[in-house]
């Protein structure tokens, strides 16, 4: 492992990430000025419709993101690399339900393929192979040779049994975040303390939000709730999951939540709302150690997620402009302004 | 001055005979020190050998006895295949002497056109079939200059193609699909009958997937039921009722299961949540069997759904555990399994009938996806407008005129066909045509390894066979050990392909220098050598390698100075890295070598011819150089210093050569010298381990030498290899 190596290569690349001050100033820029700022061609392409330039501007910025990642896991160790890896695979896997509901809605083929991202081999998927697949269930059992082995045969079997989008979905989504767990516990020991406060926020959040949509938005019971759950690394474990799943309204899950969740998710009224305080967390958390931490892979794995974090924000300023939406939604939804329009859950009695 | 040079000469001359005699008397000294020991060894170890050897004989005896008939058998082989030896000989000889054999071999590039085709849109698929029964149209997929051609057609053609390529890949998985040997007749696929053949195979598919189902399902079951094998082990020893767990009780609510081991943890947490139990009594490779007991009641629906989700699969409790014996219950799941395994031999010969009833339309259906094919493959390559429809590519100069009337012949409606030579800017983009001469194709593919020839640049190939033959067999020269990997190579030619010919190649060089050195598996007594052994002449043979190394050298940075020159690249060719000065500067100072050693004088031409030559080399670099004065000058220094450094050392590399051809002899002689002090069988033992020995290790680092100065002493100086292959549009032909 090159600490120092990738240390200087993280401080390096997180020159580029937009500072949060920035953000309110980034929300008066034209078009063609966040194209020149952000180097973004694809906007200012005439012969390109609003749909092919949003989606234009959209892969670029992906590719960006994922060109970096293999930057940055070139000088890691196996399980290292693997891990960051399991992390980028999160946009093979929009592919891979981009398929699915091509398949599911029998959509044809250009269609689905106008929806598909231009991935980097190192993540991408055999998408001409799971193309001639017939059906999900051929699609999915294509995908279990190679690195997609075990959110495949989850899939597969959880579509088996139910023959639900949904769950299909969930299950996909389940597997890949059990995943980065899993091989949280295959790091270096030197790492692991950091990687786990960063991850451990990443599947506090996950496990908090599909906890609330759940219960509160799909009425699930909590059993069905609690098994569609990763328990997280840091603060939402197994035991406190299980606690939280039997409660029966949002104040009382936030009243139950641990420090510092609790504090930060205090007064929430709305999903929104808890979904955006819960993006400061994660984030917060990445800030933290890029500036402090000690080791790289954390360090990589933190720029990572700014750096994600801000090609989303360009991305919905980009969308907004040529969408033409007022500034202030556009504000509100890169999270410069708070949200003004809850949604009703149900409360304590 | 030039009296230290001549006594630095001399010195060096000196220390050089030497350091070989010191060697070769301490090679003798090793020898004759370790002779008398070896003998006693040898005297000491006699009684006990003979003693193993008088016990072991009636066992060898016996074992002799039993492999006579294979023996006889093998001699009887034997006796063709040594038969093979003479017509084997006389087949390489016609080989040789044939025209095909001398032909394609070149060292400028087959000059290439650059083809515009401009057809009518509905003959596009006629176009490419004939573009690809021709196999000499390389397509060029850069976008059309002209603007107005835009379109892209075929494009629903191709969607079509992959869909039925797709299906038909499919179904050779289920059943083989038989690969034709030729096609039978070549003619257009039209969209109608592709669109058809899609929509068979549509079917086809459905039906060789029902079957692929019915394999999983019974697949699927087997394990299901050797699951239920494991859990009735378990089930026996327990002391329970179990007939009490097969039904749901009033209040009581039991499911006893398998379920993955990846979904146990979360199952456990959803199971407790619903106010139930889960104990796991049997842990199996990647499945957990569990009991999950609770109170019935409204959580029995949540805990279905949970249970459908973990991919729970409920095991079936055995009726009449109480009064049947667990064998008794295990006889019924293997009859169960017989079953199973009845059921897939019927699917088999399901299949099996349902393959020859759709073979000859599977067979036709590939045959007609062959002939789709190179408009697909082409497909990126081609524009329209309208009717109009162009398709570019590059066609070897030679082959323009048979592709023309090609095209004549072939297409119904009227065509264009412009051709006109590479420009300049376009050379990294022309394929180059490798060559298909017979002995220089494995060469070829040595050459490959490095890089393929850029269009205008000279194929090293040919050189490059003749200087490898020369340097492999000077450096491992013998009869015996030439004539082994001959007829290894030979022995193993179905397996090799192509490049058995290499080895055999290899092989009668080694057998050539051997008989110039007269050496037979290391015998240097056996046959008079036609010219010197080696080992008797060390100095002589390094001189040989320095004079071939100069000659080498020289002809490399000849070839990279014609190299630029074709490329325009006239700068590069006068006073670039190897280009002409560095030519000058490098043949000046061998001049001047030559003086010192034959007149003890470098000599003032030369002297100045080096001079000059380094002069205009640092000025190049020089005026060619944007930096601070300093740096500048240390670049200039350094990078002058390295060229006359590079140089020397490069020249020297090939001693090598001699080094090798030296060590080959030594090892011999070492071998032979171990043989010596053996019995008979001793001797002959050693001598064939020996010469294995030689062979492989030897043999290896030899052809790992030889690559080295081919590579960094050659190459590296003339051959870019940024070019790519010519592929040109051909008929698939073969499975799918």
């Amino acid at each position: 492992m090159h600490e120092p190596y990738l240390n200087t290569r993280v401080s390096a690349m997180a020159e580029h990430l937009v500072d949060p001050d920035e953000v309110m100033a980034l929300c008066g820029l034209s078009l063609p000025e966040l194209a020149q700022r952000f180097g973004l061609e694809g906007l200012l392409e005439e012969s390109l419709d609003r749909r092919a330039k949003s989606r234009s501007v959209k892969q670029a910025l992906i590719n960006t993101l994922l060109d970096e990642l293999r930057i940055l896991i070139r000088p890691m160790e196996a399980a290292e690399a693997g891990l960051i890896l399991a992390w980028g695979r999160k946009y093979a896997l929009f592919n891979l339900k981009t398929l699915l509901r091509g398949k599911l809605y029998e959509l044809n083929q250009a269609e689905i393929r106008a929806n598909l991202f231009e991935l980097p081999a190192h993540v991408r998927l055999p998408q001409q192979d799971l193309f001639q697949a017939e059906g999900v269930l051929e699609l999915l059992r294509k995908l279990e040779q190679g690195p997609y082995s075990l959110i495949a045969k989850q899939g597969r079997e959880v579509f088996e049994q139910k023959r639900d989008p949904f769950a299909l979905e969930a299950a996909i989504d389940q597997r890949y975040y059990s995943e980065m767990a899993r091989r949280l516990q295959q790091v270096h020991d030197s790492s692991q303390p950091e990687l786990k406060q960063l991850l451990g926020a990443m599947l506090d959040r996950v496990a908090l939000m599909w906890l609330l949509r759940f219960r509160f938005s799909y009425a699930l019971s909590p059993s069905e709730t609690f098994y569609q759950l990763v328990p997280s690394v840091r603060l939402l474990h197994r035991d406190r999951l299980l606690t939280l799943v039997n409660l029966d309204s949002l104040e009382e899950i936030i009243a139950a939540l641990p420090e510092p969740l609790q504090s930060a998710l205090a007064g929430s009224q709305s999903l929104i709302e808890v979904q955006q305080r819960l993006g400061g967390y994660v984030t917060q958390e990445a800030r933290r150690l890029l500036a402090r931490g000690q080791s790289g892979v954390a360090r990589s794995l933190a720029y990572l997620i700014l750096r994600e974090h801000g090609v989303l924000m360009l991305f919905a300023l980009v969308q907004g402009q040529l969408l033409g939406l007022p500034r202030e939604l556009v504000e509100i939804a890169v999270e410069a302004q708070p949200p003004d329009c809850a949604l009703p859950l149900p409360s304590a009695a | 001055m030039s009296v230290n040079k001549q006594q630095l000469l001399s010195a060096v001359q000196q220390q050089l005979l030497s350091l070989w005699a010191l060697l070769r008397g301490f090679w003798t000294k090793l020898l004759a020190e370790a002779k008398p020991q070896l003998r006693a060894i040898a005297a000491k170890a006699e009684p006990q050998v003979q003693a193993i050897a008088a016990k072991v004989e009636p066992q060898i005896r016996a074992i002799a006895a039993k492999v006579e008939p294979q023996t006889r058998a093998i001699t009887a082989k034997a006796g063709p295949a040594l038969r093979q030896v003479g017509p084997l000989i006389g087949q390489l000889w016609r080989e040789l002497r044939s025209p095909d054999s001398w032909r394609e071999i070149r060292m400028r590039p087959l000059l290439m056109k650059h083809v515009r085709l401009l057809v009518i849109t509905d003959d596009l698929p006629q176009a490419s079939l004939t573009l690809a029964e021709t196999e000499s149209f390389h397509p060029d997929t850069r976008p059309p200059e002209e603007q107005l051609l835009s379109g892209i057609p075929g494009r629903d053609y191709r969607e079509i193609y992959q869909q039925a390529h797709g299906r038909l890949e499919k179904i050779a998985k289920v059943v083989p699909v038989e690969a034709a040997a030729d096609l039978d007749e070549v003619r257009v696929i039209e969209p109608d009958e592709l669109r058809a053949i899609n929509e068979q195979l549509t079917e086809r598919w459905a039906e060789a997937s029902r079957f692929e189902e019915g394999f999983r399902r019974i697949e699927e079951q087997d394990r299901f039921i050797r699951e239920q094998q494991a859990s009735l082990e378990n089930f026996s020893n327990l002391e329970i009722d179990l007939g009490a767990l097969r039904n749901k009780t009033r209040f009581l609510d039991f499911y006893v299961g398998v379920v993955p081991r990846e979904n146990l943890s979360r199952l456990q947490g959803a199971v407790t949540l619903a106010d139930h139990l889960l104990f796991t009594y049997l842990e199996r490779e990647q499945s957990t069997h569990v009991v999950i007991v609770g109170p019935r009641g409204e959580q029995e629906s949540q805990l279905a759904s949970v249970l459908s989700s973990a991919s729970f699969q409920p095991l079936p409790i055995p009726a009449g555990l109480e009064d049947a014996s667990p064998e008794q219950k295990q006889d019924e799941l293997n009859a169960k399994r017989q079953q199973l395994q009845a059921e897939r031999k019927a699917l088999s010969a399901e299949v099996d009938a349902w393959e020859r009833m759709h073979r000859e339309a599977l067979r036709s259906a590939q045959q007609a996806l062959q002939m789709a094919a190179p408009f697909v493959t082409l497909d990126p390559s081609i524009r329209s407008a309208g009717h109009l429809a162009v398709v570019c590519g590059w066609v070897p100069a030679r082959e323009f005129s048979a592709l023309e009337a090609r095209l004549r012949a072939s297409l119904s409606l009227p065509f264009e066909l412009e051709s006109r030579n590479p420009t300049p800017a376009e050379r990294p983009l022309v394929p180059t045509v490798a060559t298909h001469n017979r002995f220089l194709a494995p060469f070829s593919m040595l050459v490959k390894q490095y890089g393929i020839p850029q269009y205008g640049e000279v194929d090293p190939t040919p050189l490059f066979a003749v200087t490898f033959l020369l340097m492999f067999g000077s450096m491992f020269g013998d009869i015996g050990q030439g004539a082994v990997i001959a007829g290894v190579a030979w022995a193993f030619r179905a397996k090799l392909g192509r490049f058995y010919r290499f080895g055999i190649i290899a092989g009668l060089s080694s057998m050539f220098f051997g008989v110039l050195f007269g050496s037979i598996f290391g015998y240097e007594e056996i046959l008079p050598a036609l010219w010197k052994s080696p080992i008797h002449h060390p100095i002589l043979m390094l001189q040989i390698a320095l004079g071939y190394g100069v000659l080498f050298i020289a002809i490399a940075c000849g070839l990279a100075i014609y190299n630029r020159i074709a490329v325009k690249d006239l700068a590069a060719a006068v006073f670039g890295h190897h280009g002409l000065v560095n030519l000058i500067f490098y043949l000046a100072l061998v001049w001047g070598a030559v003086g010192i050693a034959t007149n003890s004088s470098f000599g003032t031409a030369p002297l100045a011819l080096v001079i000059v030559a380094l002069m205009a080399l640092a000025g190049y670099a020089w005026s060619h150089m944007k930096a601070p004065i300093g740096e500048k000058i240390l670049v200039v220094f350094i990078e002058t210093l390295e060229t006359v450094i590079g140089y020397i050392s490069n020249t020297l590399s090939f001693l090598r050569v001699a080094a090798f051809s030296l060590n080959h002899a030594a090892l011999s002689l070492a071998v032979l010298t171990l043989a010596g002090m053996m019995g008979p069988a001793g001797h002959l033992i050693t001598v064939i381990l020996g010469n294995v020995f030689v062979l492989v290790l030897e043999g290896g680092i030899v052809m790992i030498q030889v690559m080295r100065l081919q590579y960094y002493e050659g190459f590296s100086r003339y051959f870019s290899g940024d070019g790519h292959e010519f592929s040109p549009l051909k008929l698939r032909r073969g499975p799918v």
